[in-house]
């Protein structure tokens, strides 16, 4: 599906990350592999260094922190907030809501808008895609867009297929209304739900609640140790997902915007790890100054929050004095995956802290 | 097509393979090793290719012949 939104305007974008920083060398124990097998596979995906919460933080805690470090700063005002919407895949409680614990905890008028959404790995640019929505709206001028994951904590440790990759963050990102005189962003999204078992949490819902059976630990035929309350990812279906789906999108993507993938500056892209985003760049016959992969190496890859997190890693001080044309794609759990085309930049901050 | 034997040897760790080389014999061959297959033949033959599609080829002759046929 194509979406066009007009008079929009992204005005800053934070990162938060916490601090505790863990390396794959002092992991690759964990793991059914050899040393050998487990250096060749941090070269070829680009481990190094992951970010991870303590036991006990939740989504809310980095959110509230990130949010109340904008406020001190005086780079938004509680008043102004008049919507916010919360993406993530891991909230505090099946209910109520994470927006609402945001907003109970900020101490919030009453006048907002608050929404959770359930999206992954494509959940920024669907949170970007709602927050234009609601813009349309004559009394919502300034949208807080929160996006976090900790899915660390749903991964188990054992894992190699996931666990070397995992990190945890949460952005957040003002959009407002334009002054007019914006281009108009363009955006795609898809979505193939037949496939939805590609990426899962299997137990913990309501279809198969955790229990003592859901957590014991079982190992795969490839030496993956993980129970029914951990995620699982079929990485090579997710490969082919990926090669097979973001390249033509990303093409149509630039025709829908009459323009040339050679003519956009950026592809802040997803992070799933440096293999796969070199191929991709690779394919669209991207040069890879223009397509940083960096995220997992120094962060780990936070899902959906892992593009805001490329941004604010590789460009925060262009994005607060320059404008681009950015090609922002996020693909995984859904299955998902969706393209935007917009100009970010004159941000009022663009910037990323340690929680 | 000497370079695809050449490649899987190279991802392999071998100094070469041969039409009859069962693929799942070789020690380095993991999950790492067959998503880098996958990834070559996607790259040099633009065929995208399944874990499950490449292990339904016993050998390195049928797996290069099945990427002749249908890769470009």
């Amino acid at each position: 599906m194509n979406l066009t939104f007009k008079n929009k305007r992204v005005t800053g974008i934070l990162t938060v990350v916490p601090a505790k920083e863990v390396r794959f060398e002092d992991e690759m124990g964990n793991y059914n592999f050899t040393r050998e097998q487990s250096v060749k596979l941090q070269k070829i995906m680009g481990f190094g260094a992951h970010r991870i919460v303590d036991d006990g933080t939740c989504v809310s805690d980095l959110a509230v922190f990130g949010l109340n470090h904008l406020i001190q700063n005086g780079q938004l005002k509680k008043e102004e907030i008049d919507a916010l919407i919360f993406v993530t895949q891991t909230p505090d409680f099946m209910m109520p809501a994470t927006s609402f614990i945001v907003h109970g905890a900020l101490g919030l008028r009453h006048d907002v808008y608050c929404l959770d959404i359930n999206q992954g790995c494509a959940g920024y640019l669907v949170g970007l895609q709602q927050a234009f929505l609601l813009t349309e709206q004559a009394n919502i001028n300034k949208v807080v867009l929160v996006n976090a994951d900790i899915l660390s904590r749903k991964v188990n440790k054992r894992d190699r297929n996931s666990f070397p990759l995992i990190g945890d963050a949460c952005s957040i990102t003002l959009i407002e209304k334009g002054s007019g005189s914006e281009q108009p962003v363009y955006s795609t999204i898809k979505i193939d739900g037949g496939n939805s078992n590609v990426l899962t949490i299997p137990a913990g819902g309501m279809r198969l609640p955790s229990s003592a059976e859901t957590a014991i630990e079982e190992q795969d035929e490839k030496g993956n140790i993980r129970s029914k309350d951990n995620l699982v990812m079929k990485g090579d279906a997710v490969y082919n997902f990926v090669m097979m789906e973001v390249p033509p999108m990303i093409a149509d993507l630039h025709e829908l915007a009459g323009k040339e993938i050679s003519d956009t500056d950026y592809f802040l892209f997803h992070q799933p790890n440096k293999f796969m985003l070199q191929k991709l760049a690779d394919k669209l016959k991207v040069p890879y100054a223009k397509m940083p992969f960096n995220v997992v190496e120094h962060f780990g890859n936070s899902s959906g929050v892992s593009i805001p997190t490329a941004i604010t890693f590789n460009l925060a001080q262009e994005l607060r004095s320059q404008e681009y044309t950015v090609c922002l794609a996020g693909f995984g759990v859904g299955l998902t995956w969706s393209s935007m085309l917009l100009k970010l930049g004159n941000l009022d901050f663009c910037e990323m802290i340690n929680y | 097509m000497e370079n695809f034997k050449s490649k899987i040897a190279e991802i392999l760790e071998v100094d070469s393979v041969n039409d009859t080389d069962v693929l799942t014999d070789f020690d380095n061959w993991d999950s790492l090793s067959s998503l880098s297959i996958i990834a070559m033949i996607d790259t040099d033959y633009s065929l995208n290719m399944s874990a499950e599609k490449l292990v339904s080829f016993n050998t390195v002759g049928e797996l290069e012949q099945f990427v002749k046929a249908n890769g470009k």
